[in-house]
Protein backbone atom coordinates (compact mmCIF):
# COMPACT_ATOMS: atom_id res chain seq x y z
CA UNK A 1 0.00 0.00 0.00
CA UNK A 2 2.78 2.41 0.94
CA UNK A 3 4.42 1.69 -2.39
CA UNK A 4 1.22 2.70 -4.11
CA UNK A 5 1.02 5.94 -2.14
CA UNK A 6 4.58 6.70 -3.10
CA UNK A 7 3.76 5.90 -6.74
CA UNK A 8 0.74 8.20 -6.55
CA UNK A 9 2.93 11.02 -5.24
CA UNK A 10 5.22 10.37 -8.18
CA UNK A 11 2.26 10.54 -10.54
CA UNK A 12 3.08 7.03 -11.72
CA UNK A 13 -0.30 5.38 -11.20
CA UNK A 14 -2.72 5.07 -14.08
CA UNK A 15 -5.98 7.01 -13.86
CA UNK A 16 -8.03 4.12 -12.49
CA UNK A 17 -5.60 3.07 -9.75
CA UNK A 18 -5.08 6.71 -8.85
CA UNK A 19 -8.85 7.29 -8.49
CA UNK A 20 -9.23 4.17 -6.37
CA UNK A 21 -6.36 5.10 -4.10
CA UNK A 22 -7.47 8.70 -3.79
CA UNK A 23 -10.94 7.43 -2.93
CA UNK A 24 -9.46 5.18 -0.30
CA UNK A 25 -7.38 8.00 1.15
CA UNK A 26 -10.30 10.40 1.06
CA UNK A 27 -12.46 8.05 3.10
CA UNK A 28 -10.18 8.51 6.03
CA UNK A 29 -8.34 5.22 5.85
CA UNK A 30 -5.27 4.78 8.03
CA UNK A 31 -3.23 5.37 4.89
CA UNK A 32 -4.22 9.00 4.86
CA UNK A 33 -1.75 9.36 7.72
CA UNK A 34 1.01 7.84 5.60
CA UNK A 35 0.10 10.22 2.75
CA UNK A 36 0.48 13.24 5.04
CA UNK A 37 3.64 11.90 6.63
CA UNK A 38 5.31 11.28 3.27
CA UNK A 39 4.68 14.84 2.23
CA UNK A 40 5.92 16.14 5.54
CA UNK A 41 9.15 14.11 5.30
CA UNK A 42 9.78 15.23 1.76
CA UNK A 43 9.14 18.88 2.60
CA UNK A 44 11.50 18.62 5.55
CA UNK A 45 14.24 17.12 3.40
CA UNK A 46 13.79 19.78 0.77
CA UNK A 47 13.62 22.55 3.34
CA UNK A 48 10.19 23.68 2.11
CA UNK A 49 8.54 25.95 4.65
CA UNK A 50 5.45 24.39 6.24
CA UNK A 51 2.11 25.72 5.01
CA UNK A 52 0.17 28.12 7.15
CA UNK A 53 -2.67 26.81 9.28
CA UNK A 54 -5.90 26.18 7.43
CA UNK A 55 -4.15 26.14 4.07
CA UNK A 56 -5.93 22.99 2.85
CA UNK A 57 -9.29 24.40 3.81
CA UNK A 58 -8.57 27.62 1.94
CA UNK A 59 -7.40 25.75 -1.16
CA UNK A 60 -10.52 23.56 -1.01
CA UNK A 61 -12.67 26.65 -0.75
CA UNK A 62 -10.91 28.34 -3.68
CA UNK A 63 -11.27 25.20 -5.76
CA UNK A 64 -14.95 24.98 -4.96
CA UNK A 65 -15.23 28.57 -6.21
CA UNK A 66 -13.69 27.76 -9.59
CA UNK A 67 -15.03 24.54 -11.05
CA UNK A 68 -11.69 23.12 -12.18
CA UNK A 69 -10.81 19.44 -12.00
CA UNK A 70 -7.21 18.51 -11.47
CA UNK A 71 -5.41 15.21 -11.70
CA UNK A 72 -1.83 14.20 -10.96
CA UNK A 73 0.57 14.93 -13.76
CA UNK A 74 2.14 11.74 -15.02
CA UNK A 75 5.91 11.93 -14.99
CA UNK A 76 8.29 9.58 -16.73
CA UNK A 77 9.69 6.97 -14.44
CA UNK A 78 13.29 7.60 -13.55
CA UNK A 79 16.17 5.14 -13.18
CA UNK A 80 16.30 3.26 -9.92
CA UNK A 81 19.72 4.75 -9.19
CA UNK A 82 18.03 7.90 -7.94
CA UNK A 83 17.36 8.39 -4.25
CA UNK A 84 14.01 7.16 -2.84
CA UNK A 85 11.83 7.79 -5.78
CA UNK A 86 9.27 10.12 -4.35
CA UNK A 87 12.05 12.54 -3.46
CA UNK A 88 12.66 13.08 -7.16
CA UNK A 89 9.10 14.17 -7.73
CA UNK A 90 9.09 17.67 -9.09
CA UNK A 91 7.50 20.28 -6.91
CA UNK A 92 4.96 21.01 -9.62
CA UNK A 93 3.86 17.39 -9.81
CA UNK A 94 3.69 17.36 -6.03
CA UNK A 95 1.41 20.33 -5.95
CA UNK A 96 -0.74 18.75 -8.66
CA UNK A 97 -1.05 15.61 -6.61
CA UNK A 98 -1.77 17.47 -3.39
CA UNK A 99 -4.27 19.78 -5.02
CA UNK A 100 -5.89 16.82 -6.77
CA UNK A 101 -6.59 15.17 -3.44
CA UNK A 102 -7.90 18.33 -1.85
CA UNK A 103 -9.92 19.00 -4.99
CA UNK A 104 -11.40 15.53 -4.92
CA UNK A 105 -12.36 15.97 -1.29
CA UNK A 106 -14.05 19.21 -2.15
CA UNK A 107 -16.08 17.67 -4.95
CA UNK A 108 -16.75 14.27 -3.51
CA UNK A 109 -20.06 15.07 -1.85
CA UNK A 110 -21.59 16.72 -4.91
CA UNK A 111 -20.82 14.36 -7.73
CA UNK A 112 -19.49 10.89 -8.64
CA UNK A 113 -15.78 10.60 -9.35
CA UNK A 114 -15.29 12.70 -12.47
CA UNK A 115 -13.10 11.62 -15.35
CA UNK A 116 -9.71 13.16 -14.50
CA UNK A 117 -8.86 16.09 -16.72
CA UNK A 118 -5.37 17.50 -16.71
CA UNK A 119 -5.77 21.17 -16.19
CA UNK A 120 -2.94 23.41 -17.30
CA UNK A 121 -1.82 25.52 -14.40
CA UNK A 122 0.70 28.30 -14.75
CA UNK A 123 2.10 28.80 -11.27
CA UNK A 124 2.39 32.49 -10.42
CA UNK A 125 5.54 31.81 -8.45
CA UNK A 126 8.04 29.32 -9.83
CA UNK A 127 8.09 26.06 -7.93
CA UNK A 128 11.23 25.55 -5.89
CA UNK A 129 13.49 23.43 -8.08
CA UNK A 130 15.47 20.37 -7.12
CA UNK A 131 19.14 21.23 -6.57
CA UNK A 132 21.47 19.10 -8.71
CA UNK A 133 25.25 19.09 -9.21
CA UNK A 134 26.68 20.96 -12.19
CA UNK A 135 26.01 18.92 -15.36
CA UNK A 136 29.07 17.14 -16.74
CA UNK A 137 29.05 19.46 -19.76
CA UNK A 138 28.84 22.58 -17.57
CA UNK A 139 32.14 23.95 -18.87
CA UNK A 140 31.07 23.48 -22.48
CA UNK A 141 27.87 25.39 -21.84
CA UNK A 142 29.81 28.15 -20.11
CA UNK A 143 32.38 28.43 -22.88
CA UNK A 144 29.58 28.64 -25.44
CA UNK A 145 27.68 31.14 -23.31
CA UNK A 146 30.45 33.44 -22.15
CA UNK A 147 31.24 34.69 -25.66
CA UNK A 148 27.83 36.37 -25.80
CA UNK A 149 27.86 37.91 -22.35
CA UNK A 150 28.23 41.70 -22.60
CA UNK A 151 30.03 41.79 -19.27
CA UNK A 152 33.10 40.44 -21.08
CA UNK A 153 33.33 43.79 -22.85
CA UNK A 154 33.89 45.49 -19.49
CA UNK A 155 35.76 42.77 -17.66
CA UNK A 156 37.89 41.34 -20.40
CA UNK A 157 38.07 37.58 -20.23
CA UNK A 158 38.21 37.24 -16.44
CA UNK A 159 34.73 35.58 -16.35
CA UNK A 160 36.12 32.88 -18.65
CA UNK A 161 37.87 31.46 -15.61
CA UNK A 162 34.58 29.68 -14.90
CA UNK A 163 34.67 27.86 -18.25
CA UNK A 164 37.63 25.78 -17.11
CA UNK A 165 36.52 25.41 -13.49
CA UNK A 166 37.00 22.06 -11.81
CA UNK A 167 33.61 21.09 -10.45
CA UNK A 168 33.54 19.13 -7.20
CA UNK A 169 30.92 16.83 -8.73
CA UNK A 170 33.31 15.89 -11.51
CA UNK A 171 36.24 15.42 -9.17
CA UNK A 172 34.28 12.77 -7.25
CA UNK A 173 33.77 10.63 -10.34
CA UNK B 1 20.04 71.92 -4.61
CA UNK B 2 18.67 73.77 -7.58
CA UNK B 3 20.66 71.49 -9.83
CA UNK B 4 19.16 68.48 -8.09
CA UNK B 5 15.65 69.78 -8.65
CA UNK B 6 16.49 70.41 -12.27
CA UNK B 7 17.88 66.91 -12.69
CA UNK B 8 14.75 65.47 -11.09
CA UNK B 9 12.51 67.46 -13.41
CA UNK B 10 14.56 66.36 -16.37
CA UNK B 11 14.30 62.77 -15.26
CA UNK B 12 10.55 63.02 -14.95
CA UNK B 13 10.23 64.64 -18.35
CA UNK B 14 12.61 62.55 -20.36
CA UNK B 15 12.02 59.13 -18.85
CA UNK B 16 14.15 56.60 -17.12
CA UNK B 17 16.83 56.15 -19.77
CA UNK B 18 17.89 59.77 -19.83
CA UNK B 19 17.70 59.95 -16.05
CA UNK B 20 21.13 58.31 -15.81
CA UNK B 21 23.67 61.06 -15.35
CA UNK B 22 25.86 61.40 -18.45
CA UNK B 23 28.84 61.20 -16.13
CA UNK B 24 28.04 57.64 -15.05
CA UNK B 25 27.39 56.47 -18.60
CA UNK B 26 30.72 58.02 -19.57
CA UNK B 27 32.34 55.84 -16.90
CA UNK B 28 30.92 52.71 -18.52
CA UNK B 29 32.34 53.80 -21.87
CA UNK B 30 35.67 54.60 -20.29
CA UNK B 31 35.83 51.11 -18.77
CA UNK B 32 34.96 49.51 -22.06
CA UNK B 33 37.58 51.56 -23.92
CA UNK B 34 40.19 50.54 -21.38
CA UNK B 35 39.19 46.88 -21.73
CA UNK B 36 39.70 47.17 -25.49
CA UNK B 37 42.70 49.43 -25.84
CA UNK B 38 45.06 48.68 -22.95
CA UNK B 39 47.84 46.13 -22.83
CA UNK B 40 48.25 44.82 -19.31
CA UNK B 41 49.28 41.88 -17.20
CA UNK B 42 48.14 41.09 -13.72
CA UNK B 43 46.92 38.59 -11.17
CA UNK B 44 43.30 38.40 -10.13
CA UNK B 45 41.26 36.39 -7.68
CA UNK B 46 37.83 35.02 -8.45
CA UNK B 47 35.83 34.40 -5.33
CA UNK B 48 32.37 33.04 -4.58
CA UNK B 49 31.44 32.02 -1.08
CA UNK B 50 34.36 30.19 0.48
CA UNK B 51 35.81 29.28 -2.90
CA UNK B 52 38.54 31.36 -4.48
CA UNK B 53 40.83 30.84 -7.42
CA UNK B 54 43.85 32.85 -8.54
CA UNK B 55 44.53 33.47 -12.21
CA UNK B 56 46.93 35.46 -14.31
CA UNK B 57 45.66 37.55 -17.18
CA UNK B 58 47.79 39.09 -19.93
CA UNK B 59 46.52 41.26 -22.75
CA UNK B 60 48.52 42.30 -25.79
CA UNK B 61 47.13 44.92 -28.15
CA UNK B 62 48.44 45.59 -31.64
CA UNK B 63 47.03 47.05 -34.84
CA UNK B 64 45.98 43.65 -36.18
CA UNK B 65 43.82 42.91 -33.16
CA UNK B 66 44.46 41.86 -29.63
CA UNK B 67 45.33 38.64 -27.86
CA UNK B 68 44.38 37.89 -24.30
CA UNK B 69 45.60 34.99 -22.22
CA UNK B 70 44.22 33.70 -18.94
CA UNK B 71 46.10 31.12 -16.90
CA UNK B 72 44.60 29.44 -13.85
CA UNK B 73 47.28 29.36 -11.13
CA UNK B 74 45.54 26.97 -8.72
CA UNK B 75 45.10 23.28 -9.43
CA UNK B 76 45.66 21.90 -12.92
CA UNK B 77 47.34 24.67 -15.02
CA UNK B 78 44.57 25.45 -17.48
CA UNK B 79 44.94 28.20 -20.08
CA UNK B 80 42.55 30.15 -22.25
CA UNK B 81 43.72 32.29 -25.16
CA UNK B 82 41.35 34.65 -26.92
CA UNK B 83 42.11 36.31 -30.23
CA UNK B 84 39.84 38.66 -32.18
CA UNK B 85 37.38 35.93 -33.11
CA UNK B 86 38.45 32.70 -31.39
CA UNK B 87 38.71 31.34 -27.86
CA UNK B 88 40.91 28.31 -27.22
CA UNK B 89 40.88 26.46 -23.90
CA UNK B 90 43.98 24.35 -23.26
CA UNK B 91 43.25 21.56 -20.79
CA UNK B 92 46.46 19.67 -19.97
CA UNK B 93 44.65 17.11 -17.78
CA UNK B 94 42.68 15.83 -20.78
CA UNK B 95 45.32 16.84 -23.40
CA UNK B 96 42.49 18.68 -25.08
CA UNK B 97 42.02 22.02 -26.84
CA UNK B 98 38.45 23.35 -26.97
CA UNK B 99 37.90 25.87 -29.74
CA UNK B 100 35.05 28.34 -29.91
CA UNK B 101 34.97 30.66 -32.94
CA UNK B 102 32.92 33.71 -33.70
CA UNK B 103 31.83 33.54 -37.29
CA UNK B 104 29.45 36.44 -37.55
CA UNK B 105 30.99 39.19 -35.49
CA UNK B 106 33.47 39.73 -32.74
CA UNK B 107 32.77 39.64 -29.04
CA UNK B 108 29.97 41.81 -27.75
CA UNK B 109 30.73 45.40 -27.00
CA UNK B 110 28.63 47.78 -24.98
CA UNK B 111 27.55 49.77 -28.00
CA UNK B 112 25.54 52.95 -27.41
CA UNK B 113 22.25 51.13 -27.97
CA UNK B 114 23.32 48.51 -25.47
CA UNK B 115 24.20 51.16 -22.94
CA UNK B 116 20.65 52.46 -23.24
CA UNK B 117 19.40 48.89 -22.69
CA UNK B 118 21.57 48.73 -19.58
CA UNK B 119 20.17 52.06 -18.40
CA UNK B 120 16.61 50.74 -18.87
CA UNK B 121 17.23 47.78 -16.58
CA UNK B 122 19.68 49.21 -14.06
CA UNK B 123 20.11 52.43 -12.11
CA UNK B 124 23.67 53.53 -12.70
CA UNK B 125 25.37 55.68 -10.09
CA UNK B 126 28.82 56.58 -8.89
CA UNK B 127 29.89 54.94 -5.64
CA UNK B 128 32.85 55.20 -3.32
CA UNK B 129 36.46 55.73 -4.31
CA UNK B 130 38.91 53.11 -3.11
CA UNK B 131 42.50 52.06 -3.63
CA UNK B 132 42.84 48.61 -5.19
CA UNK B 133 46.17 46.95 -6.05
CA UNK B 134 47.82 50.36 -5.94
CA UNK B 135 45.30 52.13 -8.19
CA UNK B 136 42.88 54.83 -7.09
CA UNK B 137 39.54 53.48 -8.23
CA UNK B 138 36.07 54.90 -8.73
CA UNK B 139 33.11 52.60 -8.10
CA UNK B 140 30.25 52.57 -10.59
CA UNK B 141 27.18 50.85 -9.19
CA UNK B 142 24.59 49.19 -11.41
CA UNK B 143 21.54 48.53 -9.26
CA UNK B 144 18.88 46.39 -10.94
CA UNK B 145 15.42 47.92 -11.23
CA UNK B 146 13.78 44.57 -10.48
CA UNK B 147 14.79 41.23 -8.96
CA UNK B 148 15.23 39.48 -12.32
CA UNK B 149 18.91 40.41 -12.50
CA UNK B 150 21.92 40.89 -10.29
CA UNK B 151 23.56 44.19 -9.40
CA UNK B 152 27.20 45.05 -10.06
CA UNK B 153 29.73 47.25 -8.30
CA UNK B 154 32.55 47.97 -10.73
CA UNK B 155 35.75 49.61 -9.52
CA UNK B 156 37.76 51.24 -12.30
CA UNK B 157 41.12 53.01 -12.21
CA UNK B 158 40.29 56.72 -12.16
CA UNK B 159 43.12 57.50 -14.58
CA UNK B 160 42.83 54.75 -17.22
CA UNK B 161 39.35 53.31 -16.70
CA UNK B 162 40.81 49.82 -16.27
CA UNK B 163 38.44 47.59 -14.26
CA UNK B 164 40.20 46.42 -11.08
CA UNK B 165 37.33 44.83 -9.20
CA UNK B 166 33.84 43.65 -10.10
CA UNK B 167 31.39 42.59 -7.40
CA UNK B 168 28.08 40.90 -8.22
CA UNK B 169 25.34 41.34 -5.62
CA UNK B 170 21.79 40.06 -5.23
CA UNK B 171 18.50 41.76 -4.37
CA UNK B 172 19.45 41.86 -0.66
CA UNK B 173 22.77 43.51 -1.44
CA UNK B 174 24.60 40.29 -0.54
CA UNK B 175 27.78 39.63 -2.48
CA UNK B 176 27.42 36.66 -4.85
CA UNK B 177 30.87 36.64 -6.39
CA UNK B 178 33.75 38.95 -7.20
CA UNK B 179 36.73 39.33 -9.47
CA UNK B 180 39.56 41.43 -8.09
CA UNK B 181 43.05 42.23 -9.31
CA UNK B 182 45.65 41.84 -6.58
CA UNK B 183 48.44 43.03 -8.88
CA UNK B 184 48.28 44.83 -12.21
CA UNK B 185 50.81 46.41 -14.56
CA UNK B 186 49.48 48.45 -17.46
CA UNK B 187 51.67 48.29 -20.58
CA UNK B 188 54.95 46.45 -21.05
CA UNK B 189 53.39 43.36 -22.67
CA UNK B 190 55.08 41.53 -25.55
CA UNK B 191 53.57 39.08 -27.99
CA UNK B 192 55.52 36.21 -26.47
CA UNK B 193 53.72 36.70 -23.19
CA UNK B 194 50.35 35.77 -24.69
CA UNK B 195 51.43 32.60 -26.49
CA UNK B 196 49.83 29.43 -25.13
CA UNK B 197 52.28 27.51 -23.01
CA UNK B 198 50.69 24.15 -23.65
CA UNK B 199 50.16 24.28 -27.42
CA UNK B 200 50.95 20.81 -28.68
CA UNK B 201 50.07 19.11 -31.92
CA UNK B 202 49.34 15.82 -30.24
CA UNK B 203 46.41 17.22 -28.27
CA UNK B 204 42.87 16.48 -29.33
CA UNK B 205 40.97 19.46 -30.74
CA UNK B 206 37.26 19.94 -30.13
CA UNK B 207 35.85 22.63 -32.39
CA UNK B 208 32.38 23.90 -31.47
CA UNK B 209 31.76 24.83 -35.13
CA UNK B 210 29.33 27.47 -33.99
CA UNK B 211 27.38 29.23 -36.71
CA UNK B 212 24.29 31.43 -36.66
CA UNK B 213 21.13 29.55 -37.60
CA UNK B 214 17.38 29.85 -37.44
CA UNK B 215 15.99 27.32 -35.01
CA UNK B 216 12.69 26.18 -36.46
CA UNK B 217 10.00 25.60 -33.87
CA UNK B 218 11.93 26.56 -30.72
CA UNK B 219 11.27 29.68 -28.75
CA UNK B 220 10.00 31.14 -25.49
CA UNK B 221 6.29 31.31 -24.74
CA UNK B 222 7.08 34.61 -23.04
CA UNK B 223 10.33 36.54 -22.73
CA UNK B 224 11.68 37.63 -19.38
CA UNK B 225 11.16 41.39 -18.90
CA UNK B 226 14.21 43.31 -20.12
CA UNK B 227 15.80 40.27 -21.80
CA UNK B 228 15.75 40.14 -25.58
CA UNK B 229 17.02 37.55 -28.01
CA UNK B 230 20.50 38.39 -29.25
CA UNK B 231 21.32 35.44 -31.48
CA UNK B 232 20.37 31.86 -32.40
CA UNK B 233 23.00 29.37 -33.46
CA UNK B 234 23.97 25.76 -33.96
CA UNK B 235 27.10 24.36 -32.37
CA UNK B 236 28.73 21.25 -31.03
CA UNK B 237 29.36 20.47 -27.39
CA UNK B 238 31.81 17.90 -26.05
CA UNK B 239 31.94 14.58 -27.95
CA UNK B 240 30.64 16.47 -31.02
CA UNK B 241 27.11 16.48 -29.62
CA UNK B 242 25.05 18.82 -31.80
CA UNK B 243 23.20 21.54 -29.90
CA UNK B 244 21.16 24.62 -30.61
CA UNK B 245 21.69 27.79 -28.63
CA UNK B 246 19.54 30.88 -28.16
CA UNK B 247 20.99 33.85 -26.27
CA UNK B 248 18.95 36.45 -24.39
CA UNK B 249 20.46 39.58 -22.85
CA UNK B 250 19.36 42.64 -20.90
CA UNK B 251 22.36 44.63 -22.11
CA UNK B 252 24.66 43.48 -19.32
CA UNK B 253 23.73 39.98 -18.21
CA UNK B 254 23.08 37.16 -20.65
CA UNK B 255 21.23 33.85 -20.48
CA UNK B 256 21.77 31.05 -23.01
CA UNK B 257 19.28 28.31 -23.81
CA UNK B 258 20.86 25.07 -25.07
CA UNK B 259 18.71 22.45 -26.76
CA UNK B 260 19.97 18.92 -27.40
CA UNK B 261 18.21 15.80 -28.61
CA UNK B 262 17.64 13.11 -25.98
CA UNK B 263 18.57 10.41 -28.49
CA UNK B 264 21.94 8.79 -28.01
CA UNK B 265 22.54 10.66 -24.78
CA UNK B 266 25.14 8.78 -22.74
CA UNK B 267 23.75 9.64 -19.32
CA UNK B 268 20.25 10.24 -17.94
CA UNK B 269 19.03 13.82 -17.69
CA UNK B 270 19.04 15.21 -14.16
CA UNK B 271 16.39 17.89 -14.13
CA UNK B 272 16.93 20.69 -11.65
CA UNK B 273 18.99 23.69 -10.74
CA UNK B 274 22.77 23.93 -10.32
CA UNK B 275 24.70 27.03 -9.36
CA UNK B 276 28.23 28.41 -9.23
CA UNK B 277 28.61 31.98 -8.03
CA UNK B 278 26.37 34.18 -10.16
CA UNK B 279 25.92 31.44 -12.77
CA UNK B 280 22.81 29.30 -12.64
CA UNK B 281 22.03 26.29 -14.79
CA UNK B 282 18.55 24.84 -15.04
CA UNK B 283 17.87 21.56 -16.84
CA UNK B 284 14.55 20.15 -17.97
CA UNK B 285 13.08 18.02 -20.74
CA UNK B 286 10.95 19.55 -23.47
CA UNK B 287 9.54 17.68 -26.47
CA UNK B 288 12.06 14.82 -26.35
CA UNK B 289 14.95 17.23 -25.95
CA UNK B 290 17.00 18.29 -22.98
CA UNK B 291 16.94 22.02 -22.41
CA UNK B 292 19.75 23.58 -20.36
CA UNK B 293 19.50 27.25 -19.49
CA UNK B 294 22.72 28.93 -18.39
CA UNK B 295 23.31 32.49 -17.32
CA UNK B 296 24.66 35.03 -14.85
CA UNK B 297 21.20 35.76 -13.46
CA UNK B 298 19.25 34.86 -10.31
CA UNK B 299 17.96 31.29 -10.11
CA UNK B 300 14.34 32.40 -10.56
CA UNK B 301 15.17 34.23 -13.80
CA UNK B 302 17.02 31.26 -15.26
CA UNK B 303 14.19 28.98 -14.17
CA UNK B 304 11.54 31.26 -15.67
CA UNK B 305 13.30 31.28 -19.02
CA UNK B 306 13.71 27.49 -18.86
CA UNK B 307 10.03 26.97 -18.08
CA UNK B 308 9.06 29.24 -21.00
CA UNK B 309 11.02 27.19 -23.55
CA UNK B 310 8.59 25.52 -25.94
CA UNK B 311 8.57 23.67 -29.21
CA UNK B 312 5.89 24.33 -31.81
CA UNK B 313 5.93 22.15 -34.87
CA UNK B 314 6.74 24.49 -37.75
CA UNK B 315 3.73 24.88 -40.06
Amino acid sequence: MKDRISALMDGELDDRSASELIGNLAHGSENAGAWREYHLIRDAMRGTAPLSEGFSARVAWKLAEEATVLAPQRTRSRPASDSPRWFTLSAVAASFAAVALVGWLAFAPQQPAPAPVLAKVQPAVEAKPAMVPMPSSANDYLLAHQGFSPRVSLQGMAPYVLTVAEHPAEARK
Amino acid sequence: MKLGAYALALALVSGAVQAQAPETLAWLRKMQDAAQKLSYSGTFVYQNGSRSETSRITRFVEAGGDIEKLEVMDGVPREIVRTKDTVRCYLPGARLVKVDRRTERGFPALLPERISAVAKNYDISLGETRRIAGYDCQAVVLTPKDNLRYGYRLYADSASGMLLRAVTFDANGEQIEQFMFTQLAIGGVTRDMVRPRHASRSWRVEDAEASPARLAGWGLSSELPGFHKVIELKRRLSDSRPASQMVYSDGLAAVSVFIESLEGRPEPVRPGLASMGAIHMYTREVANHVVTVVGEAPAASVQRIANAVEYRRPQ
